[in-house]
């Protein structure tokens, strides 16, 4: 047969080979869903986040009030869900005064690492960035000091 | 030079490793449904506070919304569990803290209890009378 050279001395179990190979694959596996998990996570807390900014925007008295508010509230949210919440941009908006009846945006921007190395933790990219978003309305027979 | 004749069963190699691969992604699952067990329990006590805020709202309303929440997200994955509320007014503002516990049995090929604990807490200005 020409081209075609039989293998001498090969020896090897095809049940240990497969382990191995099964092993350096599941780690990466275990990884990937490590990171599907902290998407979830962020997503829950991050609309947790905003709405609950949202509700404390829409009843503040002033804009500082609301920006005290909006920061407290991301803060006590993320805390809940077990999360850092220094990475998060968070960023509100309304009509000036914030006049009754008006509606506030609360928009809270988490960023997830997507490369997390046991042992070492994560890097800073490559990330995925998991938004939400709440429209809150102020009540138009709120009372104000 | 043709090689030495190995000694082994194939079939009986391969039912051996595709058994072992079924395992780990069979274990795999069950850490991915433990995984979401567990944020499922930190929403829902929150969702379970953020309805206890409202006005006209109690404490026993925090349990219910809580308990439906988790039961209707993952009721199959969570034994013994148990929601507490504490409400307490600090500083003219009412607080609300949601304590969910339970145990996560995430269906799969290993026996794998996880007792979860999470709390959350919201708060708002108080009303006059004190709620």
């Amino acid at each position: 047969m020409r081209g075609v050279r039989p293998v001498a001395d090969e020896t090897g179990m095809a049940l240990v080979e497969t382990l191995l190979i099964a092993i350096v694959l599941i780690v990466p596996v275990m990884a990937a869903l490590g990171v599907l998990s902290d998407l979830h996570r962020g997503a829950l807390a991050a609309s947790a986040a905003a709405r609950e900014a949202g509700f404390e925007a829409a009843r503040s008295g002033s804009a500082e009030q609301a920006n005290l508010a909006v920061d407290a509230a991301v803060q006590v949210a993320f805390f809940d869900h077990g999360i850092d919440a220094r990475s998060a941009n968070v960023r509100w908006t309304g009509a000036p005064g914030l006049p009754r009846g008006g509606v506030i945006e609360v928009e809270v921007a988490y960023p997830v690492e997507v490369l997390q190395l046991p042992f070492v933790g994560s890097m800073s990219e490559p990330r995925v960035w998991v938004n939400a978003r709440h429209v809150a309305r102020i009540d138009p027979y709120m009372s104000r000091e | 030079m043709l090689s030495e004749p190995e000694r082994g069963s194939a079939p009986l190699e391969t039912v051996f490793a595709i058994a072992f691969l079924l395992l780990l992604v069979l274990g795999a699952i069950e850490v991915v449904w433990a995984l979401y067990g567990r944020n499922v329990l930190i929403s829902s006590a929150h969702e379970g506070a953020r309805a206890a805020l409202e006005l006209g709202r109690s404490s026993s309303d925090a349990v219910t919304i809580a308990t439906r929440s988790i039961e209707q997200s993952a009721g199959a994955l969570v034994d013994e569990l148990d929601v507490g509320v504490s409400t307490e007014t600090v500083g003219g503002r009412s607080l609300v803290r949601v304590e969910v516990s339970g145990v996560l049995t995430p269906r799969g090929p290993v026996p794998m209890p996880i007792p979860v604990r999470t709390a959350a807490t919201v708060s708002r200005s108080a009303t006059p009378d004190g709620r």
